[in-house]
């Protein structure tokens, strides 16, 4: 069954550098879509990255800084990025070489639209 | 929160799986009942409910899967208000185990099946090799087996004390 988050997660992925993109309710961890490379633990991802954003969001919230717009996480061989709007979450996973500015201008923009 | 084991091998697989799940109980049982280990419960009787009740759901499903799936349901969730339940299977060699979950917002689906399938490959390692058995579902011993684990999981009674045939039994 497609998603109408399909078309949009796919141009995504095509950027250079990009693993996979996914689309998780912040509260279950669930997948409501995706699009990966193959090797890419999906789930795994979904549910840790999730959780992180939602941490991340209280944490803001409770030093006044308001809502989260955009989180940028670099380890040793990638990013994780996340954002999210009314319970879900857009999360990507890239390589370090990913050009983020551009991932990040299109992850925003495709947040608009999750309800 | 205590944790406690019948089997000393379940302990720490079922630790790990507490402390980075962030579940609030957790109950590792027989498909028929009999309880191997436990987590954040204070009562035995509380457990001795739970364990029939998760037996008995665990069961239906069971059933239910193979009638309109073609094969068992492996796995059940329920949302509650505040607190949600998750029953899984996991497969081990010669048996099976069933764990009943209980979560909050602390934590997620996501991140307890996650770490649900953690709990399955380390209790798989440390499982003892022990060959199938045909048992009964219900042993004839099951009350007082049941009465025992129970004394030795709220520290009534030390593990030692449990003959080696009374141990579990085999589904």
């Amino acid at each position: 069954m497609r998603s109408p988050f399909e078309q949009q997660l796919t141009a995504l992925v095509r950027q250079p550098g990009v693993l996979a993109c996914l689309v998780v309710g912040e509260s279950d961890g669930i997948i409501v879509d995706t699009v990966a490379q193959s090797g890419v633990d999906e789930h795994a991802v979904a549910a840790l990255a999730a959780s992180l954003f939602r941490r991340a969001r209280l944490s803001a919230r409770a030093a006044g800084l308001g809502a989260v717009g955009f989180l940028e996480l670099e380890a040793e061989c990638g990013h994780i990025c996340a954002t999210g709007r009314d319970e879900l979450v857009l999360v990507a996973l890239t390589e370090l070489r990913a050009p983020l500015g551009r991932l990040r201008g299109s992850m925003l923009q495709l947040a608009e639209t999750l309800a | 929160m205590t944790t406690a084991a019948i089997d000393a091998w379940l302990e720490a697989p079922l630790r790990r799986f507490v402390r980075d799940s962030r579940v609030r109980f957790a109950l590792l049982l027989e498909p028929n009942g009999q309880v191997l280990a436990q987590h954040g419960f204070t009562r035995a009787v509380d457990v001795m409910a739970a364990c029939a009740l998760a037996a008995a759901i665990h069961a239906s499903a069971d059933r239910l899967g193979e009638e309109v799936n073609g094969i068992p349901f492996r796995e059940l969730y329920h949302a509650g208000a505040k607190r949600q339940m998750y029953l899984a299977s996991l497969a081990i060699p010669s048996r099976s185990i069933v764990v009943l979950t209980v979560f909050d917002s602390d934590t997620s689906l996501g991140l307890v099946q996650l770490y649900m399938r953690a709990l399955g490959d380390a209790v798989r390692t440390a499982a003892p090799a022990l060959p199938p058995a045909a048992r009964p579902a219900l042993d004839a011993n099951f009350e007082g087996e049941l009465n025992r684990n129970l004394a030795i999981l709220f520290g009534r009674a030390p593990a030692a004390s449990v003959a080696p045939e009374a141990s579990h039994p085999i589904a």
